[in-house]
């Protein structure tokens, strides 16, 4: 049995529904609302995710970001180390999938050499008629660079389990590579 | 000269955080560098040795994987709080082979040890050995 904890900091620009995925995973969907404020801060809650087939779980710490540009400044202070980045757009807005680069790079930035594994999440996809960014490019685009892909819906509670499995199974791979490469270590 | 494994001792090692029940604790104390304890993610990490009694402590041996920053405090009661610092370290990056730092505590006696690690170059750090070389009484 493992349990592993991870500090997942979900990013991407403002509106794209960052605060509204992360309400699906504190209250298992029940606390969808039509109007949410502005994330001012950042905001911290924790979902304990089993690994199937294993008695392995991982603690995930998800902190949720402000996506507006002028607050980053401050909340990068406050992401702390990070374990996983989630990284979330809107597949209504090109532009947001645009930026994820930018994003990529504060948090490499953030996290002075230290690899980062993370996931990629287009979100809204419920407004299927909106949609400018097609799935084969976003997937193109994180597998690329490692990450898995989902779509989720938020405001229809679609696939918000699937993404949190695949943050979950992300760290727990990356923890049995590790794991496998210190038993293969030679002595100091 | 071999420092016999601290278990052997009587010491004993508890953490506050663990994960890994295939790479539990005691395998910090029991003198094979190829047993480990392994961090399940994030900082700081820490665990304590206890002394079976109040020991003079002149240096101790880590052999370790991936540990950044490490804190050492100790205390001389009975029970595992009120620590005071002893003093800090940062480790070099070692790739592919063990990290082995020796560290002076001055002689001092204590009863635990506390070692918290507050930073690594990884996710995940390991400790495989803890020893203390032997003081002549
Ligand atoms: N249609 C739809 N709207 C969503 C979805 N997720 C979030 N929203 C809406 O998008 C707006 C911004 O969401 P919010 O979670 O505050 O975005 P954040 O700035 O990234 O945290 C809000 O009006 C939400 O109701 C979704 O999956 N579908
Ligand atoms: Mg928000």
């Amino acid at each position: 049995m493992v349990k592993l904890r991870a500090r997942c900091l979900l990013l991407g620009d403002a509106a794209v529904g960052k605060t509204a995925l992360s309400h699906m995973f504190h209250n298992d969907g029940t606390l969808f609302q039509k109007n949410y404020s502005m994330t001012a801060g950042v905001e911290l809650l924790m979902k304990c995710v089993n690994i199937p087939e294993t008695s392995d779980s991982v603690e995930l710490y998800l902190i949720d970001s402000a996506g507006k540009q002028t607050l980053v400044e401050a909340c990068e202070k406050m992401w702390g180390e990070l374990s996983m980045l989630c990284l979330v757009f809107d597949l209504t807005s090109e532009q947001s999938f645009v930026n994820c680069s930018y994003w990529m790079e504060r948090v490499r930035a953030h996290c002075q050499g230290l690899h980062i594994p993370g996931i990629l999440v287009g979100n809204k996809s419920d407004l299927t008629a909106r949609r400018e960014v097609q799935a084969s490019v976003a997937q193109e685009w994180a597998q690329s660079r490692g990450m898995e892909y989902h779509e989720t819906s938020a405001k229809e509670k679609e696939n918000c389990d699937a993404l949190l499995l695949s943050l979950a199974q992300t760290f727990h791979s990356l923890y049995q590579e590790r794991r496998s490469a210190i038993q293969n270590l030679s002595p100091g | 000269m071999i420092d016999p494994p601290l278990s052997s001792l009587g010491a004993k090692v508890v953490v506050v955080t663990s994960g890994d029940e295939e790479h539990p604790p005691e395998n910090i104390i029991d003198g094979d560098s190829r047993t480990f304890w392994m961090s399940t993610g994030m900082f700081p990490q820490e665990f304590i040795i206890c002394f079976a009694e109040s020991t003079k402590v002149s240096a101790v041996t880590v052999d370790s994987y991936n540990v950044k920053h490490l804190k050492i405090e100790k205390n001389t009661s009975r029970y595992a709080s009120q620590f005071e610092s002893v003093t800090e370290k940062e480790f070099e990056h070692t790739d592919g082979h063990l990290q082995s730092n020796s560290i002076s505590l001055n002689g001092s006696s204590a009863t635990h040890l506390r070692f918290i690690i507050t930073s690594g170059y990884d996710h995940f750090v390991s400790v495989h050995r803890v020893s203390v070389p032997q003081l002549p009484s």
